[in-house]
């Protein structure tokens, strides 16, 4: 009986000539094999974002990394974006901070506006930019300073601190934001490389915010982390959200489901499909997400 | 893309084999629920006291398989924390097959009230009048249960819309059993008895309509419970 | 048979093939040990006799008459340099051996005392001018002076030596039993310059040589490096261009030092007119030598500084010269270092492109600054290895002995600078 029925109900799902996925699965597979006109699914385009991108291409050379982009991120909310590795996520990520600038052959097109301000424009330095798009990596990368210098080391490049008892504050209050204050309140000269993993990474966390920026980035910032301090930086990220907008690239759907409030997914450098995350993770509307999404053949 | 099987296709070969497996459960323990029902609904019609009994003692193995298939989803959403379609086919599996359970219950309770029918020694012909409801609703559950199987929406849709007939059926029913209370005070009793397994049916009804909601939530990942059926059908865009 | 069986019964003559392989190891580690030390030990026996000089006590009678000064002339500079120091000690000889007449003996006599001891004498009697004004009754002064290197040599080694007469080991006998003769530690090794007499030859001058050279080595090549190093790794476009520059420093690094020295020749003496055998060309030629090493080792070292630091202060918002100049070179510096170091002792040792600019001259002058003439450590060795005094052997070892002490002071400074600067992240 088993097989029979399977026969048929695979049968039964494809020949649903009504249904509105089957269209969209049809799209998706004339698409991915060739490069054309592609249309995202679901809410990608927001009135009002903090960060507007329009048909966002990324070249390595002759490699086209990511076609014809757009997405919108909210005010203070935290976007989750996933994919398959090599999707173009953490490439995308990176051209919000202008972080790309740094490889010689990387070429990006397409409209960026932050706030209504085009951050590619000669007028916008990419200094600047970072202190207000700030960005958190996969793997803790505090400098080989104290736990002081790493969170001063911000406010003092950017110079928002005028007197030694302002720079304090700055470093008390964003310990305090990434929640680390407590922990390490009696060693701000000790090196923050001798941190635990999770508190390196929040340590990081702090740093960034450290020069309050707008955006936070965060690139796979749980990856390299135990679960008790995947956690509790994710329960950081819900913190944070108050204050900034918050995009994260993530390897793990459990934790985009869990942080963010909306989902881009990711699928050979274009965004198939935006939505709110809890219809991302129960209802997909497209195949290719559905597909990544329960972990099937893509 | 995936043109696999809908369960199957998963990078995790047992993943698959998992959910193939709690998908047959549930078809037989939709089979077994389904021969109850019509072997409720025979012993009424023929008034048989063997089937009644059978099919009053036969219950616990419903009760099990539900155990089992729950247990067993509860494996899995611990496990393998299902998401999209999978996390929906799992929660509809939970929910069907409460609704199987009940149905079980309701045609143990034919049974039942069919034997207790049976020591009063009344003929069935009263009855007679339920027969029709009795087919009706065994055909829903049946199409219900066809639907789940091959995940047709169309199927489900359609049997959403036959409740209403159902519905229908039973008022006509009970005022015809007032009436005849009515008439006669001597056949309250044996009426009531009636009336209780017309309820029962009914109830198989709403449950089988549950099971179809289920598989169009399965489907199409909208909830359509406590809609009208217009609205369902034009949200599911049919 | 089973798996378990075949993987037993090869096991023995895998252990046995391993063990084999180990004492193969053992061997040639040994005998790298055997070679040096024996290098070694030849070097430090050869190189004692040079750290100990043999003196003879002379009795000096310092009355004005001997002194061919008048009773009336004051005792100024003047007075004392025009007095005859020579005449001196070979007066003091002769009191010593008053019945030696002949000629040749007499000369042979005169021999047994240091060419330089005059000039020790004068000095010793110039700074203390009272000896003579003093009216003691017996106005000897006994004062130990330096033997003759053939003399020391004969001493320190107890063996026959042709430069050595007979008539000679008859007077070094004597002086043994009136105990006129000993060894102490040779101060002029370390304080003199370079001479024809070995006892009177010291290394100041090419230690202070190879000083002023190094410091020329390092003011040039480790800024001139580490910018070269910095701009090549972290900023040059990546084109044909900066391929070809970087093939061509890694070809230099190969290139025989002596063609540097050629090249110094031409370009710095010859085109530039800048003196010859002075610290200053020296210390160029080797910057030229030591640079591609330094930008080698530089780049190494700021490549091993992880991306993640880097990309750390981008994303604060640092500039990229920032990023470079917080975090990138402070962490790369060790590496940095230890590879200035390492080309700062091959530097040291180098010879060859400093032939080649006339730093091999014989200077007897200690140089003051970079434009003076001088030579270098090595080039002394190779100097002194060239002498036909049999004294020139052992300081020869003995300047060989404190070149590999500087040697290996420099790269143990390199490892304590890795040890000490090296940051974990």
């Amino acid at each position: 009986m088993s097989t029979n029925t399977t026969a048929t109900l695979s049968q039964s799902f494809r020949a649903k000539p009504n249904s509105m996925q089957e269209d969209i699965t049809n799209d998706a597979t004339s698409e991915s094999s060739e490069h054309s006109q592609h249309i995202t699914i679901g809410e990608n385009i927001l009135e009002n974002a903090k960060f507007t991108t329009r048909n966002v291409n990324v070249y390595y050379g002759e490699k086209q990394a990511i076609f014809d982009v757009s997405l919108d991120i909210d005010h203070n909310e935290v976007i989750a974006l996933i994919g398959p590795s090599g999707c173009g996520k953490s490439t995308y990520l990176r051209t919000l901070n202008r972080m790309n600038d740094t490889i010689s052959n990387c070429r990006v097109t397409g409209d960026f506006l932050l706030d209504n301000e085009d951050i590619y424009s000669k007028k916008m330095d990419p200094v600047l930019l970072r202190a207000r798009v700030g960005m958190v990596f996969q793997k803790p990368n505090p400098f080989p300073k104290s736990i002081y210098d790493n969170v001063a080391y911000g406010p003092r490049l950017h110079g928002l601190a005028r007197t030694n008892s302002e720079l304090d504050e700055i470093v008390i209050t964003s310990l305090e934001k990434a929640g680390l204050f407590k922990e390490v309140k009696d060693r701000l000269n000790e090196p923050g490389t001798g941190l635990s993993g999770g508190q390196q990474q929040r340590l990081c966390i702090a740093r960034t915010i450290a020069v309050s920026p707008e955006v936070i980035l965060m690139d796979e910032p749980a990856s390299a982390l135990d679960p008790i301090a995947t956690a509790i930086i994710e329960e950081l990220i819900d913190e944070l959200r108050e204050n900034f907008t918050i995009a994260i690239v993530t390897h793990s759907m459990q934790q985009a489901a869990r942080v963010s409030q909306r989902t881009a997914y990711f699928h050979l450098g274009k965004i198939i499909e935006v939505g709110e995350t809890s219809q991302i993770f129960t209802n997909p509307r497209h195949q290719l997400t559905e597909n990544y999404i329960t972990g099937k053949f893509g | 893309m995936n043109n696999e099987t809908p369960l199957g296709g998963h990078i995790s070969k047992r993943f698959d084999n998992e959910l193939e497996d709690i998908r047959n459960k549930v078809l037989t323990m939709g089979g077994l629920v389904e021969t109850q029902l019509n072997n409720g609904i025979l012993a009424l019609m023929e008034s048989d006291s063997a089937i009644a009994q059978q099919v009053s003692s036969e219950d616990y193995k419903i009760n099990a398989m539900e155990v089992e298939i729950d247990s067993q989803c509860v494996e899995i959403l611990a496990r393998r924390q299902p998401a999209a379609s999978d996390l929906r086919l799992i929660v509809a599996i939970i929910k069907t097959i409460t609704d199987l359970e009940r149905i079980g219950d309701q045609a143990e309770k034919l049974g039942r009230f069919e034997l207790e029918l049976i020591d009063e020694g009344s003929t069935s012909t009263q009855y007679a009048k339920l027969e029709h409801l009795g087919k009706l609703v065994s055909k829903m559950l049946g199409n219900a249960l066809n639907s789940f199987a091959r995940l047709d929406d169309a199927v489900a849709l359609k049997t959403i819309k036959k409740n209403k007939k159902v519905n229908d059926e039973y008022e006509a029913l009970m005022r015809q059993l007032i009436t005849l209370m009515m008439e006669d005070p001597r056949t309250i009793k044996n009426a009531l008895r009636v009336s209780w397994c017309a309820r029962a049916l009914e109830r198989v009804g709403d449950h089988a309509i549950n099971i179809c909601e289920y598989v169009l939530f399965l489907k199409h990942g909208k909830d359509v419970r406590h809609i009208a059926y217009k609205e369902v059908k034009k949200q599911l865009s049919f | 048979m089973n798996n378990t069986d075949i993987v037993k019964h090869g096991l023995k003559k895998r252990y046995a093939k391993e063990k084999r392989f180990q004492w193969y190891g053992r061997l040639a580690v040994l005998t790298g040990f055997v070679f040096l030390t024996l290098l070694l030990l030849d070097i430090i026996i050869k190189a004692m006799p040079a750290f100990q000089s043999t003196q003879i006590l002379l009795d000096i009678p310092l009355d004005r008459e001997t002194l061919e000064l008048s009773t009336d002339a004051t005792i100024n500079k003047d007075t004392l340099s025009a007095i005859n120091y020579d005449g001196l000690i070979k007066k003091s000889l002769s009191q010593l051996y008053p019945q030696v007449s002949k000629r040749n003996d007499r000369k042979q006599l005169y021999k047994l005392v240091s060419s330089g001891a005059e000039f020790s004498l004068r000095e010793y009697i110039m700074k203390n001018p009272e000896l003579i004004s003093s009216n003691s009754e017996i106005p000897v002064l006994s004062i130990w002076l330096k033997a003759d290197d053939d003399i020391d040599t004969f001493y320190k080694l107890q063996t026959k030596i042709s430069r050595v007469s007979d008539r000679q080991v008859e007077f070094i006998d004597s002086l043994i039993q009136q105990q006129r003769i000993r060894t102490s530690f040779n101060t002029t090794f370390f304080t003199a310059s370079d001479s024809r007499e070995p006892e009177q030859a010291g290394i100041k001058g090419a230690l202070l040589g190879s000083f002023w050279t190094l410091l020329v080595t390092l003011l040039i090549s480790l800024p001139v490096g580490i910018g070269a190093a910095v701009y090549l790794e972290e900023f040059a476009p990546q084109n044909k261009i900066t391929d070809f520059i970087e093939i061509n420093i890694n070809n230099l690094a190969a290139v025989p030092s002596i063609v540097f020295g050629l090249l110094g020749l031409s370009v710095f003496i010859n085109f530039f007119g800048m003196p010859r055998s002075v610290p200053l060309v020296g210390g160029l030629v080797l910057s030229l030598m030591t640079l591609p090493t330094i930008i080698i080792s530089s780049r190494a070292a700021i490549k091993s500084v992880p991306p993640s630091i880097k990309e750390a202060a981008l994303g604060i918002g640092a500039s990229h010269m920032q990023t470079v100049f917080h975090h990138v070179l402070p962490l790369a510096m060790p590496g940095i270092l230890t590879g200035t170091i390492i080309g700062m002792a091959q530097a040291l040792g180098e010879t060859a492109p400093l032939l080649m600019i006339g730093m091999v001259a014989f200077i007897v002058d200690v140089p003051g600054g970079v434009v003076d003439s001088a030579t270098v450590l090595p080039v002394q060795i190779y100097l002194w290895s060239d002498s036909p005094e049999r004294a020139f052997t052992a300081l020869t070892a003995a300047t060989i002995l404190v070149l590999l002490a500087f040697l290996a002071i420099m790269n143990t400074l390199a490892i304590f600078l890795r040890k000490h600067f090296e940051r974990r992240w």
